[in-house]
């Protein structure tokens, strides 16, 4: 049994987290809230997105399991205005999802959940640093690595506590210095790893500008980015490989 | 399949690259000569002649009004078939001057044509067709509007060409011979070319067969048959091909150990560096001052690359065009033999030796047979990188600059967990 009522932005912030990943995925109808977990073909990236019962207008669920094409359900939600409420009933009998917005119903087919890969366990990671720092600040690294690079390099300088976003190309070199000054917090521990600019650019995307962005990071260790949305009932943690130099 | 996505060289670029191969090589003017005279005896009388067809060349200028082209190797009849570019050349053991030796040797008579050519099978361009798909060298008789143009023409992708002609007819002196797989993918009009392109070379049509039937626009949908500039189908057969495997070979298990090979061929030396871990790979070339490729020999050794991940590209291929395609199909031509994935790093040196470019079938036999000789074997593929790097014309700093497989390579979540 699931039936929900959410507004727009809401669910279309939830489905932009998940699809910069993932074609399909499973999402989770607990009775507290929704939730998706879900990794990259390459097993490279992954996202954990929860989006508690208090997000939304109306919420009745009772713990089941549905597949679903991102794409499409992106489509649908993209036919409300932000302010519309999106209605969301789970017919068990036909397993289709109906979707409803203002006087527009759209049928949506699901897919066999046991027909997507499966969801990862998420890696125990006790990572040295974590930076607080705002969308808009790492969003600027990212968008002055990628003007040089295809790799970018994310540090801690634990003596100056500063968190550097830097990136080296064929000739041209970009660093982005972020003070203790400009940060949220800073918790300074040893921490420089390399990442793939395609992936964090896109899960870049899917992060508001004016979101508080947690960054824990270690020496060639995944990087956990997390943030909220939907006003603090949302939240999503992005885990990212790194590219390594040593084996 | 687009083929618009394969970059295109500059005209100016291709007339210098041509100026530079002829200034390095005083012979192959000289095979332009003996081709004048092998075709005068050939040719007497009227402009008809008779002789052997064993491929077709389909020129990219002008498209979609195309200049299609019957190869023949005027007066060297009885060899038709070692004029044709395939992975045969590599066993043969010949260099750069055979390579133009036997181009300069056949004449391509061609006549301008739309590309649409889905019924089309007879007149000029049904003839080329025919003698595309067939598996051998087919008698063909050739009528000239024009005395040959003694000229040559190199590109990175294709192989050289030679003399040109206008030609005014074609036809055919015997029935080609033409295999059953061909003749399915020809009758089924409804199959796209990716699949057609797949199923020949999974019933062992290696790719020189396949492009050259692609060109000829004998494979696709119906509507969607048409003439593919020699040029863009090398690449599209190298990238299918490659897409097909890499498909496969994703679900294997990685290497156990880091890897090296190496192979030299006409002045170009590689080195091919597996190591343990998903599919990822990247070509890097490094092109010396003196060979014909480097746009800026002042600054010393040009370096260019280009990487995919796990899930391929999904931009052009930039600067390393279709040696880049042909570089990947050979690895994971291997790949699939072993039933492995690996992290795969090509590197590239072209040499002062190599004076012409001959087309990127060398790059693609080279990598193949890579694999025929010893490997050596490294603690880590940053070893296995050092080690190279003692043999290359660049710093180590240089390289991990400009690749991005130098630079780190792409971990897995699971390797943490």
């Amino acid at each position: 049994m699931f039936k929900a009522i959410v507004s727009a932005s809401t669910l279309r912030d939830a489905l932009d987290a998940v699809s910069v990943l993932v074609d399909e995925c499973k999402i989770r109808l607990n009775e507290d809230g929704l939730a998706i977990r879900a990794v990259d073909p390459a097993n490279v990236g992954m996202v954990d997105l929860a989006l508690d019962v208090a997000a939304f207008e109306s919420y009745e669920a009772d713990g089941g399991v549905i597949g679903v094409n991102l794409a499409r359900l992106e489509d649908i939600a993209g036919m409300a205005n932000s302010g519309d409420l999106v209605h969301l009933e789970l017919d068990e009998e036909t397993r289709k999802l109906h979707i409803r917005i203002d006087g527009l119903s759209y049928t949506l087919a699901l897919i066999d959940p046991d027909s997507i890969r499966q969801e990862p366990d998420i890696p125990d990671l006790d990572l040295p640093a974590e930076i607080v720092v705002e969308g808009n600040q790492l969003d600027r690294g990212i968008t002055a690595a990628d003007m040089v690079s295809d790799h970018i390099r994310l540090r801690v300088d634990e003596a100056s506590e500063t968190f550097h976003i830097e990136a080296e190309g064929d000739t041209d070199d970009v660093d982005l210095e972020v003070g203790r000054e400009d940060l949220i917090d800073l918790q300074a521990g040893p921490a420089d790893s390399l990442f793939s600019l395609d992936y964090l650019k896109d899960m870049n995307k899917a992060i508001p500008g004016d979101a508080e962005v947690t960054v824990e990071l270690g020496e060639e260790f995944p990087v956990k980015l997390h943030y909220e949305f939907a006003e603090g009932m949302g939240n999503v943690t992005f885990m990212l490989a790194p590219r390594i130099q040593s084996d | 399949m687009r083929l618009d996505e394969f970059i295109e060289i500059e005209q100016n670029e291709r007339a210098e690259r041509r100026r530079l191969a002829e200034e390095k090589s005083y012979a192959v003017v000289d095979h332009l000569d003996s081709f004048r005279e092998r075709f005068e005896e050939t040719v007497q009388g009227d402009s008809t002649f008779g002789s052997v067809s064993p491929s077709i060349f389909v020129g990219r200028s002008n498209y979609p009004n195309v200049s299609a082209g019957i190869l023949s190797p005027v007066g060297n009849e009885e060899r038709a078939g070692k004029f044709a570019t395939s992975g045969a050349w590599y066993d043969e053991g010949v260099d750069l001057p055979e390579v133009f030796r036997r181009r300069t040797s056949l004449l391509n008579s061609s006549r301008a044509a739309p590309v649409n050519v889905h019924d089309t099978w007879d007149g000029f361009v049904g003839v080329g067709r025919e003698v595309a798909i067939a598996d051998r060298p087919v008698q063909v008789e050739i009528g000239l509007a024009d005395d040959p143009k003694l000229d040559f023409d190199v590109d990175d992708v294709t192989t050289p060409t030679g003399p040109r002609a206008t030609a005014r007819s074609a036809a055919l002196d015997e029935n080609p011979h033409v295999p059953r797989p061909v003749k399915k993918t020809l009758e089924d009009d409804d199959w796209r070319a990716e699949g057609a392109i797949n199923y020949l070379y999974r019933r062992g049509f290696d790719v020189y067969d396949v492009n050259t039937i692609l060109s000829a626009g004998a494979l696709g949908r119906s509507e969607a048959r048409r003439l593919v500039p020699t040029r863009w189908s090398i690449t599209a057969v190298d990238d299918t091909v490659g897409r097909y495997l890499r498909g496969r070979v994703r679900d294997n298990p990685g290497v156990d150990a880091v890897q090296v090979y190496r192979n030299e061929f006409v002045g170009n030396a590689y080195w091919v560096v597996l190591a343990p871990g998903n599919w990822e790979f990247e070509l890097v070339e490094m092109k010396a001052p003196g060979s014909v490729w480097n746009p800026d020999p002042e600054a010393g050794t040009w370096l260019a690359s280009d990487y995919e991940g796990y899930e391929g590209r999904t931009g052009y291929v930039d600067e390393t065009a279709g040696a880049y395609h042909a570089a990947r199909l050979a690895v994971l031509e291997h790949l699939d033999d072993v039933g492995r994935q690996a992290s795969c790093l090509v590197l590239r040196h072209v040499s002062d030796d190599y004076w012409g470019p001959v087309g990127v079938w060398q790059v693609r036999e080279a990598v193949r047979h890579a694999f025929d000789g010893d490997r050596g074997e490294a603690e880590t593929f940053e070893d296995a990188v050092r080690g190279v790097a003692e043999h290359l014309p660049v710093a180590t700093t240089a390289l991990r600059r400009k690749s991005t497989m130098v630079a780190g390579r792409q971990s897995s979540l699971t390797d943490f967990s």
